[in-house]
């Protein structure tokens, strides 16, 4: 096995080869989530706290509903919540990147002055205004993570187009005529391909952080919602009377995460892209 | 008016005080003698979980302060661990009739700051507590004081409007009673009072220090040369802490964790203490379906008490009525109550009748999300609802919006928040009156209930009283105006056994740390 | 190049402005005011709230407050805190010292760490390259509050007599108070950790192969000087920006951390002051918070600059 690893590109097919393995349990249970869960997440008992069993091979939770079920739920709410959020971003950095590296000048001063707020503004503040003010519902989770990674894709997608819009065949292919628009497209937009695709998946390893963080501070979907960042939180209280409650979403926020980042670190040595 | 019982003779009220003792140690004895002589000196050290907000007792608004206020201030009367009312900083009163109480005051008391106390320093806090411009909370609670006049230096007469039965027990109340010096301004900051623990510092989410008051009026009281609160933000860190010894003492809000904890060693000791709150569902009336009886009465009988009480309080307290059973008229948890039998198949015929065969919608249930207590109970509610096919969509929401909401009564159909302790069951049940605000806003229009909530205030024989506030029990359950689920003390407290002479007091605060000594 | 300075500098004012302009508006849409909130269920009337809110200045117009919160602000006043009567920055820079010192220990640890296993991946190549890769991909994957869970699950399950939760600051008890950052700077360090890992490594890397080192080693000069000499002149600096730029990250991520292990900085000031509306002191937090982290941007672009003089900012 370490001989798969003494040749870069070798090196990294492999890494990425784990990490499409492993998103594909992920995908698997976005898609199946319910179905494959052994109980309601959402069944309360009066057997809280209860430790593995064959009838709780998790065990249960401080109100007794099973720990397995709502790992299994769980994770396809904070993942859907990550993917589309990521989504947002990477779309609305791909525009603002594009359109302020490539076309420069006050536009590009204006906008980057203003994702410069967004990105010093406290993320926890916004999260917890949004929450408070347009209530903790999926879609405003989704929003305030979107509109918080939105500058990072933006500085990466712009720092590749910064440096190409002097190369030499850009100038030649202006100076025959072809619109700004074209070149845009065809010259700069695939450049920027390879730092975007690793910076997507490390952002998605980010993302699943901040969406753990805010639910685990009680900005997240509501209860009886089953999620991992609020059961880690709600499991605190009781944490050493049933240590699983604690662990099994310790360990799947691990999982999720470890996929994205096994995934940047081969798309990285693959696609020879070098640092952040 | 004498009823013996376990050897200890239960007085009523008024007679109690008029015998006023000349020892002032009533309600010394219990807890003290039973284990051994209190030694002098030392420190304890609470941990608390919020820090006070203002130390001024006539402006407070926040329960964080008063750990501290009961400490540092004293009143006219006070709560004995039997939550009954005795004597304070006045030694007895007379009534001359029912709207005038005349108290003679105890002579040498001094405040922190040296200064002497009086009738002028009575009449004082009250003008205080009733001017506009202190906004203070506890002017709606003495409204019905006409006026407070000195007839001399140690006799003080307030005249009412209208006969209370509530008016001592409000008295006796920290921080509502508590009185404050004249010619003093800062309280907020610099707390001066009469209290048994004196101010020397605040650290904001570090500690409190308070230090043993030596011209504490009460003989050989406080023990303790000095009390610290140090602040811990979580049951978590709480529980860590008391366990490491890091704290002597302190509250968990959780029976769960609490038990836990004590299970650890066998030198912590834990009392729950008397229950003094309930977990209510509040309804709003004005609009159908809720408008509608029987659907309240189905949202009724789809609900397990003893199931949440189980599930959530792990048994820790019992099932309620609007009162809990540490008030005049508070509800056993045990006797028959309309409704609170569980029967879904019942609801869903009720349901039925009331034009839902296939069920109903009530939308959001708002909910505190601070407290994970609700919250977990409010899921079970849930579930037990939808058996009966009423469907509710949980939303834990801010302390204060929610409470905002629900004063005006613009929440959709279901809420829930727990009142805090109130030293009078009229606080509790008059807020379902058509004539308060919050009543108003749910749609409340009883008028036989209005009756009977005003009736109740004015009985001042106490077992009169008791039967006429289960009576407004029994007919708020039978219509079903708000659904009462458990009752539980507000706080689980836990201590380490070598902390001594400490009884936890209904009315949550913890006024026998001035009993308390340390055995180490 | 000292132009440039002054220019981005200059450049973080308006930002400020606009970030304590939209923090403000943001806080008074918020449902609830710092009078309601600190009532809590009691009742009080209607009027006692309305001059509640009189004596704390609640009902002038928005602009209008905001404005004589600015101009007070210009002149360093931050104003009055609600809940605590005292003025926000004395309750502020304590908060704040506390912030920036469990961010300067984990950074000291992450650098540490990072330094540490950069190098051994660097120097020692093979099975040790492969090992480290691992290490810092499943540390990137713990995020800091899964960590600081789990240690103290550790600790309470297998040492509850030892204190974690015993915070005393630095004044009172200089080594109590370090022993109290250990474990939470830990939880902090680990992610910042691989950056500074994966950079030193390239650092070191880099250097081994510049024609300049190998000048040098045909003079006869040592490894161990060579090495010193440039990292002390050019690797570090990438190294350096980097670290900085994890400190703003460190400070963002304090608030998790600072709840769990219940340390009083201003993750949880922001908190607790956003539950009870305490709007001066959230306007205060804001504008130190937003300061930091804009003063470390421009220090790493400033940094960028000189290393890479392709990069222009016009």
């Amino acid at each position: 096995m370490i001989e798969a690893f003494r040749r870069p590109g070798q090196r990294g097919r492999t890494m990425v080869a784990i990490g499409l393995a492993m998103l594909l349990v992920l995908l698997l249970v976005v898609a199946l989530g319910p179905s494959i869960a052994p109980y309601d997440p959402t069944r309360t008992s009066p057997d809280s706290l209860a430790g593995p069993s064959a009838a709780h091979l998790l065990g249960t939770d401080s109100i007794g509903r099973d720990l397995l079920s709502r790992l299994i739920v769980g994770g396809r709410g904070t993942l859907l919540i990550t993917f589309v959020a990521v989504a947002m971003a990477l779309s609305a950095g791909l525009v603002l990147g594009l359109a302020s590296g490539y076309v420069g000048g006050k536009l590009d001063l204006v906008v980057m002055r203003v994702l410069d707020v967004v990105f010093a503004f406290p993320v926890f503040l916004l999260a917890i205004a949004v929450v408070a003010a347009l209530g903790p519902t999926v879609r405003n989770l989704v929003i305030t993570i979107a509109i918080v990674y939105t500058p990072t894709m933006a500085r990466v997608v712009r720092g590749p187009v910064l440096g190409v819009k002097r190369w030499d065949h850009v100038e030649a292919a202006r100076s025959v005529g072809v619109g700004e628009l074209s070149i845009a497209l065809r010259h700069v937009l695939p450049l920027v391909v390879s730092p975007i695709l690793v910076q997507t998946s490390l952002t998605l390893a980010n993302t699943i952080f901040t969406v753990t963080a805010l639910s685990f501070l009680g900005l997240g979907p509501p209860p009886p919602d089953p999620n991992w960042g609020s059961m880690l939180a709600d499991a605190r209280q009781f944490m050493e009377l049933a240590p699983l409650t604690v662990v099994a979403p310790a360990c799947a926020i691990v999982f999720a995460s470890l996929t994205f980042v096994v995934l940047a670190n081969g798309l990285r040595e693959l696609l020879d892209v070098g640092g952040r | 008016m004498y009823e013996p019982a376990h050897g200890v003779a239960i007085l009523a009220r008024r007679d109690a005080l008029r015998l006023a003792l000349a020892t002032g140690a009533l309600g010394l004895a219990g807890p003290a003698l039973a284990q051994g002589a209190p030694r002098r000196g030392g420190r304890l050290t609470i941990g608390a979980d919020a820090d006070p907000i203002g130390l001024d007792p006539v402006t407070i608004t926040a329960f964080s302060s008063y750990d501290f206020t009961s400490l540092l201030y004293t009143g006219l009367l006070r709560w004995n661990a039997e939550m009954k009312v005795e004597p304070d900083l006045a030694t007895g009163f007379e009534q001359p009739d029912d709207k005038t109480y005349v108290f003679r005051l105890r002579d040498g008391v001094k405040f922190h700051n040296g200064q002497a106390f009086d009738a002028g320093d009575v009449k004082h806090t009250f003008d205080r507590i009733l001017a506009p411009a202190s906004a203070s909370p506890s002017a709606t609670i003495f409204a019905s004081v006409k006026s407070v006049t000195v007839v001399d230096r140690l006799t003080v007469r307030f005249d009412l409007h209208a006969p209370s039965a509530a008016f001592l027990s409000y008295l006796a109340t920290n921080p509502t009673g508590a009185i404050v010096p004249r010619g003093v301004d800062g309280l907020n900051t610099a707390p001066v009072g009469t209290g048994p623990f004196s101010f020397v510092s605040y650290e904001p989410n570090q500690q409190f220090v308070l230090k043993g008051n030596p011209d504490y009026y009460e003989r050989g009281q406080p023990y303790l040369d000095q009390v610290v609160f140090r602040f811990f933000k979580d049951q978590a860190s709480l529980t860590s802490a008391l366990r490491s010894r890091a704290i002597d003492m302190t509250w968990f809000k959780d029976p769960k964790v609490s038990a836990q904890v004590v299970r650890t060693s066998p030198d912590l000791v834990s009392a729950p203490g008397k229950t003094t709150r309930t977990f209510p569902v509040w309804i709003n009336m004005k609009a159908p379906p809720l408008s509608d009886v029987r659907v309240r009465r189905a949202l009724s009988l789809a609900t397990d008490r003893a199931a949440c009480l189980q599930t959530v309080l792990g048994g820790s307290g019992k099932v309620a009525a609007m009162v809990p059973e540490s008030h005049v008229g508070g509800y056993d948890g045990v006797g028959e109550m309309p409704y609170y039998r569980t029967d879904a198949a019942a609801a869903r015929r009720l349901l039925a009748e009331a034009g839902h065969p296939n069920g109903i919608d009530l939308g959001d249930y708002l909910v505190v999300a601070a407290n994970p207590l609700d919250v977990a109970c409010a899921q079970i509610l849930q579930q037990q609802w939808a058996a009966a096919g009423i469907k509710v969509a949980i939303k834990p929401m801010e302390t204060a919006p929610l409470i905002a909401m629900w004063l005006k009564g613009e929440y959709p159909t279901l809420l829930s928040v727990a009142l805090s302790w109130s030293p009078d069951p009229d606080a509790i049940v008059s807020r379902i009156s058509s004539m308060h605000p919050q009543g108003k806003g749910a749609g409340m229009a009883d008028a036989t209930l209005d009756a009977m909530i005003v009736a109740a205030r004015s009985i001042l024989d106490r077992g009169k009283r008791a039967e006429a506030y289960m009576a407004i029990q029994r007919h708020v359950a039978e219509n079903a105006y708000c659904l009462d689920i458990y009752q539980y003390p507000l706080r689980w407290e836990a201590w380490w056994s070598y902390a001594k002479g400490y009884v936890p007091l209904a009315a949550n605060i913890r006024s026998f740390v001035r009993t308390a000594w340390i055995d180490k | 190049m000292m132009r440039m300075v002054a220019l981005r500098l200059l450049l973080t004012l308006p930002i400020l402005l606009g970030v304590s302009i939209v923090a403000f508006v943001l806080m008074r849409a918020l449902p609830g005011d710092f009078a309601q909130a600190s009532a809590g269920t009691t009742t009080i009337s209607p009027e006692a709230l309305d001059q509640l809110r009189r004596n704390l200045g609640l009902d002038r117009p928005v602009w209008e407050q905001y404005l004589a919160w600015l101009a007070r602000a210009l002149s360093g006043d931050l104003g009055t805190s609600f809940a605590t009567k005292r003025p926000v920055l004395g309750e502020l820079v304590p908060r704040f010292m506390v912030t920036a010192e469990l961010t300067l220990v984990a950074g000291a640890m992450a650098l540490a760490l990072g330094g540490a296993t950069g190098l051994a991946s660097a120097r020692l190549r093979g099975r040790v390259e492969w090992i480290v890769r691992g290490w810092n991909s499943l540390l990137l994957a713990v995020p800091n509050f899964v960590v600081a869970t789990l240690v103290v699950l550790l600790f309470g399950l297998y040492f509850p007599t030892i204190g974690i939760f015993n915070y005393v600051p630095f004044a009172t008890d200089p080594l109590g108070n370090l022993a109290s950052m250990v474990l939470p700077g830990i939880s902090l360090a680990l992610t910042v950790s691989v950056t500074i890992s994966e950079n030193t490594r390239a650092a070191i890397l880099e250097v081994a192969s510049q024609d300049y080192v190998m000048v040098a080693r045909a003079k006869g000069l040592s490894r161990g000087t060579i090495l010193r000499d440039y990292l002390g002149r050019n690797a570090l600096t990438p190294v350096i920006t980097v670290a900085g730029l994890q400190l703003a990250a460190l400070l963002g991520g304090s608030i998790l951390i600072e709840t769990i292990f219940t340390i009083p900085g201003m993750g949880q000031y922001l908190f607790d002051s956003v539950t009870t509306r305490d709007y001066p002191a959230i306007q205060g937090i804001v504008l130190v918070a937003a300061t930091v982290v804009l003063l470390v941007n421009v220090a790493v672009d400033i940094a960028y600059a000189r290393v890479d003089a392709r990069v222009s900012y016009d």
